[in-house]
């Protein structure tokens, strides 16, 4: 490697300092906590009033995520089938195929998507009901 | 001295390695006699697991084939599904589809500043880059409601249509980027312990590069002006204005100056898109996910990535299942043809730096 | 050009699927010959893909090259089908540096044999024993159910389907209990006013 003055070349680096004067990028994170974004793919929510128990959401669903249980609720009435759908965190990749195909628009996401356990059992999830 | 030669495994527990791969590298004190790369890491068998689903399942694991830009993989998957199944989606989503592929560009462009820089020891470059990364995630989560594995270009169209006021929060971020990419020339493409150490490293001459099929910055870097928005327009992008920059030098300066005025070019596109975004459905109807068929048909899609052309074979067979789908990334070729050559008789301590001048990314070698 | 390879190597009609995509179907004996000729008389010299199609109620392999001109304006695809069992093909890595990578990844996902191509070792899959991957008998769900658990916890799962018709069913008997109580309520009604009058 020959070596020769590049004045500009080791100069110019030099305005990184600038920095220092700066607003950092990062946030503090438990004091400041990072605005939610609207529409984003959290975790999932389910109106029970609309829910109708026709698992579309199951059938399209390509990770077998999704299954339909029997829970003590108040079901819609139009709810043929008196099943709810329940998602494997386990298995769900967001992809938020289910929300589209939900013909009573009852299933959909939330912005919260911190789960935080350490017990993989609990990755069995439950929409809330809202 | 009889042990002189010593063979030592780059990766892939390594900072300056490109993702989760190897190269076995055979060694005379610092310099290479002979490279081998080894894949295996990360084989997901995607192209097997589209054949088990319908297209519109198949859609959502397409993105997770390239972890740094998976956008040009949904963008080949929807285009290849469209046209075989003859569909036509809406100018509006065009341009969406557009805007979405540009800022993945950006936004790998500045995964490479970052892997660059680390890969010679300048790690504030890189921490400035991915900072400067995370805003236009932040566009995309708003926008499609993920940061990384977007899912947003669907088989005729796109899913969402732009939320309110958010082409100006783009080009608030374009005149910002404008700006901040002059800071990138003055910390990193300027600076001496760069050009030190990248000019004359990794050398590949036109000739070589143009027979055994390298894309992108590879091709670019000496001389050819490649790019597939260029020789064969898809979407709208024979409607804008833009150049295709090149370099004579074939190292990896040459590269990294290419992928700098590409990051401008993406600046500039998007300009044009922001200014010319039209009005209308960002959508066709298409049926249920267990009616749409695809004939017994193939087809050839490809767009240009931020590290090269990136294609996709798709036949489909009558049913609704795709019969094959095969991807053709930039990487298969630059890691195996490419690598093993450029790093017979390199230093140790080059490896990183020629690795992360190709942008090889392993997931898509391996699918 | 067309004519010429329809006349010259005894093809169907190549087809033109977009502006810079072509295709044609050609018989292997010739796919080599056509290759040269493409790669000798026009700009066709950038070997871009090799990509194998499982046609397994068809019986055969559709191997297809990808040959792109030197421009990248204009794609060639060549199709040529083989046979699915021991295939032998010819290799082309002399010709194109990069077809040795490209047929590597092949014969380990199909279980192609390429002739002449000196490094066919396997590319990620490690010491794979069961059959090629990517070949249609291959079953990926069987092959999981297989080797891998499912997560436990997950058996309250219910038929939508089949609990639809029972309740269906249920709901039936139910209204028709409903109707023949109301029916004899109903007629018990009308003897109890028979009888008061």
């Amino acid at each position: 490697m020959k070596w020769s003055v590049d004045l500009k070349g080791t100069l110019s680096p030099l305005s990184i300092l600038g920095a220092f004067f700066q607003k950092p990028n990062t946030i503090a994170y438990p004091a400041v906590k990072k605005e939610s974004v609207v529409g984003y793919r959290g975790f999932h929510t389910n109106v029970l009033a609309d829910c109708i128990g026709c698992a579309n959401c199951q059938d399209v669903c390509m990770n077998d995520a999704i299954d339909m249980i029997k829970v003590d609720a108040e079901y819609n009435e139009k709810n043929s089938s008196q099943c709810i759908p329940r998602i494997d965190y386990g298995r769900c990749c967001w992809c938020s195929l289910c929300t589209d195909v939900c013909p009573p628009d009852s299933l959909k996401l939330e912005e919260d998507y911190l789960n935080v356990t350490n017990n993989a059992n609990d990755f069995l999830y439950m929409p809330k009901d809202k | 001295m009889e042990n002189k030669h010593i063979t030592i495994f780059h990766g892939p527990q390594h900072p300056g390695i490109t993702g989760n791969m190897s190269v076995e590298l055979d060694l005379i004190g610092e310099t290479i006699q002979k490279a081998t790369t080894h894949v295996g890491y990360l084989h997901r068998g995607f192209e097997k697991l589209v054949e088990r689903r319908t297209v519109i399942q198949a859609f959502t694991i397409v993105c997770r084939i390239c972890v740094p830009e998976p956008d040009p993989n949904e963008a080949n998957f929807a285009a290849a599904v469209e046209e075989l199944a003859g569909i036509e989606i809406s100018e509006r989503s065009k341009y969406i589809r557009v805007m979405v592929l540009e800022l993945s560009r950006l936004a790998a462009q500045f995964l490479w500043l970052a892997g660059q820089s680390g890969s010679i020891g300048l790690y504030a470059v890189g921490q400035w880059a991915i900072a400067d990364r995370d805003l236009i995630l932040d566009l995309f989560e708003e926008l499609t409601g993920a940061r990384v594995y977007h899912m947003y270009i669907y088989p005729g169209g796109v899913r969402r249509d732009l939320p309110e006021g958010f082409l100006e929060r783009v080009s608030k971020l374009l005149s910002y980027m404008k700006k901040r990419l002059k800071d990138y020339d003055d910390i990193f493409i300027n600076n001496s312990s760069f050009k030190n150490r990248a000019i004359g490293v990794g050398i590949i001459s036109k000739e070589e590069a143009l027979a055994n099929g390298y894309v992108g910055q590879v091709l670019r870097g000496c001389g050819i002006a490649a790019d597939v928005r260029k020789d064969a327009p898809y979407l709208i992008y024979g409607d804008l204005d833009f150049e295709v920059p090149t370099e004579l030098g074939g190292d990896v300066y040459a590269r990294a100056l290419v992928r700098r005025a590409e990051m401008d070019q993406s600046v500039h596109i998007l300009e044009q898109v922001v200014e010319k975004m039209p009005e209308g459905e960002i959508m066709v109807k298409m049926p249920a996910h267990r009616k749409f068929k695809l004939p017994k048909d193939d087809t050839w899609v490809k767009v240009e990535s931020a590290r090269g052309e990136f294609a996709y074979y798709m036949a489909g067979d009558g049913t609704e299942k795709i019969r094959r789908m095969q991807v053709r990334g930039p990487s298969l070729v630059h890691a195996y043809t490419l690598l093993e050559n450029l790093l017979v008789g390199a230093e140790l301590s080059d490896v990183a730096l020629i690795m992360n001048s190709l942008g090889i990314c392993p997931p898509e070698i391996e699918r | 050009m067309f004519k010429t390879i329809k006349s010259n190597f005894a093809t169907a009609d190549v087809e033109v699927k977009r502006q810079d995509l072509y295709k044609v179907v050609i018989k292997y004996d010739r796919l080599s010959a056509l290759i040269d000729f493409l790669y000798n008389n026009y700009t066709y010299k950038i070997l871009n893909a090799i990509t194998c199609t499982d046609w397994i109620e068809e019986g055969h392999f559709a191997l297809t090259y990808l040959i792109t001109t030197e421009d990248r304006s204009n794609t060639f695809m060549i199709q040529t089908l083989v046979g699915r069992e021991d295939t032998k093909v010819e290799s082309f890595s002399k010709k194109f540096k990069q077809a040795q990578i490209m047929e590597r990844d092949l014969h380990e996902m199909y279980g192609i044999d390429f002739i002449g191509n000196d490094n066919l070792k396997e590319l990620s899959l490690e010491n794979w024993v069961h059959t090629p991957p990517l070949r249609r008998e291959f079953d990926t769900l069987e092959f999981v159910n297989e080797h891998l658990t499912f997560r436990e916890g997950r058996e309250d799962n219910v038929d939508v389907k089949a609990e639809t018709k029972r309740l269906r069913a249920l709901k039936k008997a139910q209204k028709e209990a409903d109707k023949k109580a109301k029916e004899a309520a109903d007629a018990s009604a009308l003897k109890e006013n028979e009888d008061g009058k």
